[in-house]
């Protein structure tokens, strides 16, 4: 069953095409990996799923029900460069970013954005305000106290997952990079996703941080029943820990496959010559 | 999460022992003292401070109508509450109004409150869904636009016009203040601790990762946006009853600044911040910096500089100062905590061991 289709997406920025007419499909319970060289789309590509781009043609389906549907209208219908240009045209849907994390898809970001001024405990604390039953008025007046125990309870919970329990109380910009990117998936673990979207995940990890990495997303994996979908650039770990993989180049799929096949695929290593791997 | 041994509850005692201090200097100093005066208005101003801290300092939004939501609350309770003895009097361009009923004074305050979050719900839900710099140009058009309106002679029947509104009721002593603007502010410090307040401030932090943790943004910055000016509201209303009487003229936009500044020094994102900075910049401007205003001779010379007016030179000047030298203002984005006191008092000692 597919838990995410992605759907002859383009995205175009002014005259610039970030995606180009891209499909993919992500079954459920799989780790897929989206690789490419730098500034390929990849980003954009998330973001067009997460509802922070309204892409310019194509569409989203999440569980089979669309998240994200549109065709280019106005001036884009004139600048617009990609095809399928009428395939979607009587048919719009944009939801916000926060109703598709409500839906089950949560993220991270490959530039982290974590909340600046709380500590590590209160920034996982954000992911569970999505599932409270509070109205304002029983949060300030503390009728809710039960669920308020739950959520940090959640909270507390995903910070041990991600082995950061003992630095709870710290202030989460003040942690160093690996834990920070940590930190990150704690939080969007929070939200109670089906789907997880890891945007360089591995960037900024030493070696060794990045190895745990990977045994660390098998396992929270199987721990919550994920679906993961991720960014990287450290071939070992997509490698190692991906059941197929996207390569997309200038917006376009240049190859799909398991691993093994993606190795040799001539057309990803012409991608990737003179790209110097990080 | 919450340290144990924390000492913080020790600020409970301390905040009742503010309040039965204020109880005393009213019954030494007397009700007209400037001591009390002042102590009533930077009651008043603190809430108002607090208002606008949790839109500008927890939420991130920059609004500019503070004024204009006090005045909406300031006219509902006067109009509401001047007794049906006096409107003939009062509304004398206007055959005596043309509203023919009064409210308890504690139900118009209430119900000034709810009018300025029904004017900021209106005006949100249109400009909270743009970008968030249009919510500043938005509210200070709407605080110039009701004060405009409040002075239409087509509304006098309700408003009298540009004529004063007096004869409704005023409080008796400087408790009623500090107790209405103390409750107010204990629920707006609840709201900011509550499970709504930490969105508020993730809002703020970061409004893309906000968002993408499922807080819509939207029905967040509305709901912070109303919650604020039902209080500038109240403020509105109470600030009525500190003047006794009531013209739209006063609520200029520089007053919105004076609020703005308020927060300002006291430290965007701290409520004790906006507190302490009220009853400072009320006490400076109203009280210690009054003998600038003053020609006084010594000796029989005449001081230089000193003349009325004076006194707001050297205010701008110490605002400016503080602003250029403590521009995270006196808190910063925290809290009065013990804790932090008597961490700092221990260290101070270990170091001159
Ligand atoms: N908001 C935007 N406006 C204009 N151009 C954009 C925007 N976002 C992305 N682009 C362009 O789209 C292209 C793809 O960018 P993207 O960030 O998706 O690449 P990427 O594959 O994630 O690269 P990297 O590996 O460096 O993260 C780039 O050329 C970028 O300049
Ligand atoms: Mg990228």
């Amino acid at each position: 069953m597919s838990v995410l289709r992605v759907e002859n997406i383009t995205m175009q920025f002014g005259g610039v095409v970030a995606i180009n007419n891209l499909s993919m499909e992500i079954n459920k319970g799989e780790i897929v990996a989206l690789i490419g060289p730098n500034g390929a789309g990849k980003t954009t590509a998330f973001n067009c799923i997460t509802g922070v781009y309204e892409p310019t043609n194509g569409a989203d389906y999440f569980n089979d029900s669309p998240i994200a549907i549109n065709h280019p209208t106005g001036k884009m219908a004139k600048t617009y460069a990609g095809i399928n240009a009428d395939q979607y045209v009587g048919k719009h849907l944009h939801m916000t970013p926060d109703k598709i994390t409500k839906l089950g898809i949560a993220r991270t970001f490959q530039n982290i954005r974590l909340f600046k001024s709380m500590t590590a405990f209160e920034n996982v604390l954000i992911g569970t305000h999505l599932r409270r039953t509070s109205n304002p008025f029983s949060a300030t007046f503390r009728l809710n106290m039960r669920e308020e125990k739950k959520l940090r309870a959640h909270a507390m919970d995903m910070l041990e997952v991600v082995g950061l329990a003992d630095l709870a109380d710290e202030k989460a910009t003040s942690l160093p990079y690996g834990k920070q990117r940590r930190l990150e998936i704690a939080r969007a673990l929070a939200t109670d996703p089906k789907l997880l979207l890891l945007d360089e995940p591995a960037a900024g990890m030493n070696p060794q941080e990045t190895d745990d990495l990977g045994v660390f997303i098998r396992d929270i994996k199987d721990r919550f029943d994920l679906t993961v979908f991720l960014i990287e650039h450290h071939m070992n770990l997509v490698m190692d820990i991906s059941d197929r993989i996207y390569v997309i180049d200038f917006g376009k799929q240049i190859a799909e496959g398991v691993p093994a096949e993606i190795r040799d695929n001539p057309a990803v290593i012409a991608a990737y010559l003179g790209v110097d791997e990080e | 999460m919450a340290k144990k041994n924390s000492k913080n509850w020790l600020l409970i005692p301390i905040i009742a022992l503010i309040y039965l201090l204020v109880f005393v200097a009213e019954k030494v100093a007397g009700t007209s003292s400037m001591l009390v005066t002042v102590l009533e208005k930077g009651a008043i101003y603190a809430l108002i401070a607090v208002s606008l801290n949790l839109l500008n300092g927890f939420t991130g939004l920059f609004s500019l109508g503070q004024a204009g939501f006090m005045l909406v609350g300031a006219y509902t309770y006067a109009v509401l509450t001047i007794p049906m003895a006096k409107r003939a009097a009062v509304y004398q361009y206007y055959n005596g109004g043309c509203i023919t009923f009064t409210v308890p004074f504690i139900i118009a305050i209430i119900l000034g409150g709810l009018l300025a979050a029904a004017f900021a719900a209106l005006i949100g839900f249109p400009v909270l869904r743009l970008k968030s710099d249009y919510l500043a140009i938005a509210t200070l058009g709407f605080a110039e636009i009701a004060r405009a309106l409040v002075q239409f002679d087509g509304l006098g029947p309700i408003t009298n016009g540009s004529n004063l509104l007096k004869t409704y009721p005023t409080y008796k002593t400087v408790m009623f203040p500090f107790c209405a603007a103390g409750i107010c502010i204990a629920i707006i410090l609840l709201l900011i601790h509550s499970t709504y307040g930490r969105a508020f401030k993730a809002i703020r932090d970061d409004e893309i990762a906000a968002e993408a943790m499922g807080i819509n943004l939207f029905r967040h910055k509305e709901l912070s946006f109303v919650i604020s000016s039902f209080f500038a509201g109240v403020g509105g209303a109470l600030l009525a009853m500190y003047q006794g009487t009531l013209q739209a003229n006063a609520f200029k936009s520089s007053m919105t600044y004076e609020i703005l500044l308020i927060v300002v020094i006291g430290g965007m994102g701290s409520v004790s911040g906006s507190v302490i900075a009220s009853f400072l910049f009320i006490a400076c401007s109203e009280w210690w910096l009054r003998f600038l205003d003053a020609e006084q001779f010594i000796w029989g010379i005449k001081v230089p500089l000193l003349r009325s007016g004076f006194r707001m030179v050297v205010f701008a000047v110490v605002i400016m100062l503080i602003v250029l030298f403590y521009s995270r203002g006196i808190m910063g984005d925290r809290e009065i905590s013990i804790d932090r006191i008597i961490k700092k008092f221990s260290k101070k000692k270990g170091a001159t061991k």
